[in-house]
């Protein structure tokens, strides 16, 4: 192969990445505004991905879609790790930064081969600890991550950085101005939110996002070759596929090769079939066209041996275990309920732990920012889990966005009917602090949001001393349980400052209740 | 240097005496208030048209090259038939009128309850508006600028910037039922072009509608009367809660505007807080037999 035929395969393969990661961020943007029978497209990704396939597996019931991943899955087994290389879109971004790197001074201290073993380590960890009750693959896996990243942080981010960047110019009556006017209405309206849309642990998320693409100025595609679960599979993989890259007699052991391979390897150093991305770098490198692309069964003593050692492999096995079962040791797990809600359609909590992934599709896909990443509010098996946080946004009534957006179905597939009667909680007031009762004047902005047919909350006219110890005729408001669905407009627009005097509780919440 | 008596007895007569000037000559007063139109039809758009020419026409109220701001309601994520917002048509027919009477630029814009971009959309306003040749804002936190409203209640508040940057405003409301005012028509309206957190201005509520209505220029109200949302409001969402009643109200004075809407509606105006607040500020007339009125049906 010649160095212009090199060059061709680096060219398409870039194109193709371009191409994949512009997908990605188009289904992700459209996530956020499309119509709602678009929404199941936006999963896109995830179908691909062999590791949801097994989620999906484990908790159940089969969802067909998840067998696309077979495709990738099976195609590794031909091209090698050409996904990770090709289309992984969360790839592309750490080749991009690898790019951005190649440009400075190489950091002299290198990391051994040895640590190229890591992933598969945390893979173990990682599907160990998923055996039992909690799924962990999500907090690693790539589209999960990147998609978490990109509506919690990065998109949020970019729309207050371009808001206010465009804003202050269309403003002025400067030539400046005249320029970002047009920018700023196209802006407004296809890409940026009229509310500035905020998240529980944005900083956190975005920069473990930006560290992990940052490390890529210090290694060559770093989550790749360390990190990524998705990654060490296809390599457990790709070391039996029929691609190789042999070397014809035009090699001169000059090395050249490893000059911009992602693992610093390179076929003539030390090639590994299970790290070799196809990038095909070495192709456009090699001076003298001695690298060949070809594809056979691999012969015994051409696979090369990078498995980790036994012991450490019990190791991982062993860590798998504590991380599945600590968590499950927690005073929480005794408790009636808990101190958090879920989205409309959450299957219920033990069911839900195994089936989320973790990618933050449904806080992209809501509407009113309402669906926030848990903290610590569901115990540390249920960190960045979707959770309700209604002071932030409420879950609007004529929406169900969520229900059609989760690839996993941890929030299950509900008709914008059965969505309305979906109980996710129940309005609690607090007696002490509502205007309506402890200080005894008209307030009832609670009531008026309600959106239940013939509300949930209601007013009452009863005699009062108010707060200037006046008898006065005040309307109280109330919550009728049975009518609520604890979709939280009420705490979110309770005008009082310190904290919301009427909110929702997981009370009588649906999904816990199989009679529900 | 002290009154002399004589000049204390003079001033007092003269002024006592001006003070019952105006009930010696009660067919006086009201004719020379601005007149109210209730106008009932088939069509949103054409009963809209007629309350306004019924009313002198729009070449009374808009001047060549205004920038004329209309602020309808489009509080929530609610459809045209299930009344929670004003009726596209009517918005319709009001950006057409204000067009020909040689506006330069009509915009449409509403601080709503609901996320701005749903109620927009499922009202049907933004594409009507749109289609009609106004321009549709989004009410953006960055242009809230304090304004003082100099009422007994209400003072300083955050109010969009862009309500105030304007030649003319027309107040569009759509009259509907309201758990804690009672109804809620033009002069609530106008917690629309509010910021901060407006749920605080519900305490003494009526005594804060009436600031506001009192201290906001309303060059027109036009009220919305086609679909009636009767109980449940103000978000509504119930088909069986709106009533069909192919009405709208058309003046230029807003609480006599108001005044008839809560009679339309079938509620006392007396028993209106808002309007006994309204009232005691002298902003008009709170019997509907003292109002200029003129009722008919296309």
């Amino acid at each position: 192969m010649n160095t212009q035929k090199g060059k061709l395969w680096q060219r398409l393969r870039v194109g193709s990445q371009v191409l994949f990661i512009i997908l990605f961020f188009f289904l992700l943007l459209k996530s956020g505004q499309a119509e709602i029978s678009f929404l199941p497209f936006s999963g896109f990704f995830f179908y691909l991905d062999p590791l949801f396939l097994w989620v999906n597996i484990c908790s159940g019931p089969l969802l067909h879609i998840f067998l696309l991943a077979l495709i990738p899955f099976f195609l590794t087994l031909v091209f090698g790790r050409f996904f990770c290389g090709w289309i992984c879109p969360f790839g592309a971004l750490q080749q991009f930064f690898t790019w951005l790197g190649s440009r400075r001074k190489q950091s002299k201290i290198a990391l051994s081969h040895k640590s190229l073993r890591w992933k598969y380590l945390l893979l173990i960890v990682l599907l160990v600890a998923s055996l039992f009750a909690t799924q962990w693959l999500g907090w690693l896996d790539p589209f999960s991550l990147l998609t978490r990243s990109s509506s919690v942080s990065l998109y949020p981010g970019l729309n207050f950085l371009a808001q206010h960047a465009l804003q202050t110019g269309a403003d002025s009556q400067t030539l400046a101005g005249k320029i970002s006017k047009p920018l700023y209405d196209f802006s407004r309206q296809f890409l940026l939110t009229v509310k500035q849309r905020t998240f529980l642990q944005a900083s956190a998320i975005g920069l473990i996002f930006i560290g992990l693409l940052l490390l890529n100025l210090y290694r060559r595609r770093f989550f790749c070759n360390y990190l990524c679960p998705l990654g060490a599979l296809y390599g457990l993989l790709a070391k039996y596929s029929l691609f190789h890259l042999p070397l014809n007699q035009n090699c001169t052991s000059c090395g050249i090769c490893a000059n911009h391979c992602t693992y610093y390897g390179g076929p003539f150093k030390d090639y590994l079939k299970s790290e070799c991305l196809v990038c095909l770098n070495c192709l456009n490198d090699c001076p003298f066209a001695a690298i060949d692309v070809r594809f056979g069964l691999p012969r015994a003593g051409q696979i090369p041996a990078l498995a980790p050692q036994r012991r450490k492999i019990l190791a991982a096995i062993g860590c798998g275990l504590a991380v599945a079962a600590l968590p499950q040791i927690a005073v929480s797990k005794k408790m009636k309920g808990h101190p958090f809600i879920r989205p409309p359609g959450a299957v219920a909590e033990k069911d839900f732990l195994k089936k989320c992934v973790r990618c933050g599709a449904c806080m992209q896909a809501c509407p009113t920012n309402a669906i926030q990443p848990a903290v610590l509010q569901a115990g540390l098996e249920g960190l960045w889990t979707p959770i309700i946080i209604p002071v932030n946004g409420y879950c609007e009534y004529e929406c169900y966005r969520c229900t059609q957006i989760c690839p996993t179905h941890a929030i299950a597939k509900l008709t914008l009917a059965e969505k309305k009667q979906f109980k996710i909680g129940t309005a609690v007031i607090n007696r002490s602090a509502c205007y309506t009762y402890a200080d005894g004047y008209n307030c009832a902005v609670c009531e008026e949001h309600c959106p239940v047919p013939g509300k949930a909350i209601k007013l009452r006219e009863v005699e009062v001393n108010n707060f200037r110890g006046r008898v006065k005729m005040v309307k109280q408001v109330y919550v009728v349980p049975d009518l609520c669905i604890g979709c939280g407009i009420c705490e979110n627009v309770c005008p009082r400052t310190d904290a919301p005097a009427i909110a929702v509780k997981a009370e009588e919440e649906q999904r816990e209740n199989p009679y529900g | 240097m002290p009154m002399k008596r004589r000049t204390f007895v003079k001033n007092g007569l003269l002024f006592s005496g001006a003070l019952t000037l105006p009930s010696l000559l009660p067919a006086q007063v009201k004719s020379s208030g601005p007149l109210v139109a209730q106008v009932q039809g088939e069509s949103p758009y054409e009963i809209t048209k007629r309350a306004v020419a019924e009313i002198g026409g729009m070449g009374k109220i808009i001047g060549r090259g205004d920038v004329v701001m209309i602020k309808p309601n489009i509080g929530w994520n609610r459809t045209v038939e299930q009344a929670a917002c004003t009726n596209p048509e009517v918005l319709r027919a009001l950006i057409e009128l204000v067009f020909t009477a040689g506006a330069k630029k009509v915009m449409v814009m509403d601080n709503t309850c609901h996320k701005a971009e749903d109620c927009y959309q499922r009202s049907g306003i933004e594409a009507m508006a749109k289609k009609a040749g106004a321009e549709v804002r989004y009410c953006d936190e960055n242009r809230l600028v304090a304004h003082d409203f100099k009422g007994e209640y209400l003072g300083k508040w955050p109010v969009f910037r862009d309500f105030l940057e304007v030649d003319k405003f027309v107040n569009v409301p759509i009259l509907k039922h309201h758990g804690s005012a009672g109804l809620t028509i033009a002069m609530k309206n106008l917690f629309g072009i509010l910021g901060g957190n407006r749920g605080k201005l519900h305490r003494d509520m009526g005594e804060n509608i009436a600031d506001l209505a009192g201290n906001f220029t309303n060059h027109l109200v036009l009220v919305d009367a086609y679909r009636v949302l009767m109980r449940n409001g103000p978000v509504g969402g119930r088909l069986s809660d709106v009533e069909l009643r192919r009405t709208v109200i058309a003046s230029t004075h807003i609480m006599h505007a108001e005044v008839a809407a809560v009679v339309l509606f079938g509620k006392d105006p007396r028993q209106m807080e808002f309007l006994q607040a309204a009232f005691s500020r002298k902003m008009g007339e709170i019997e509907m037999a003292k109002i200029p009125f003129k009722s008919l049906t296309i």
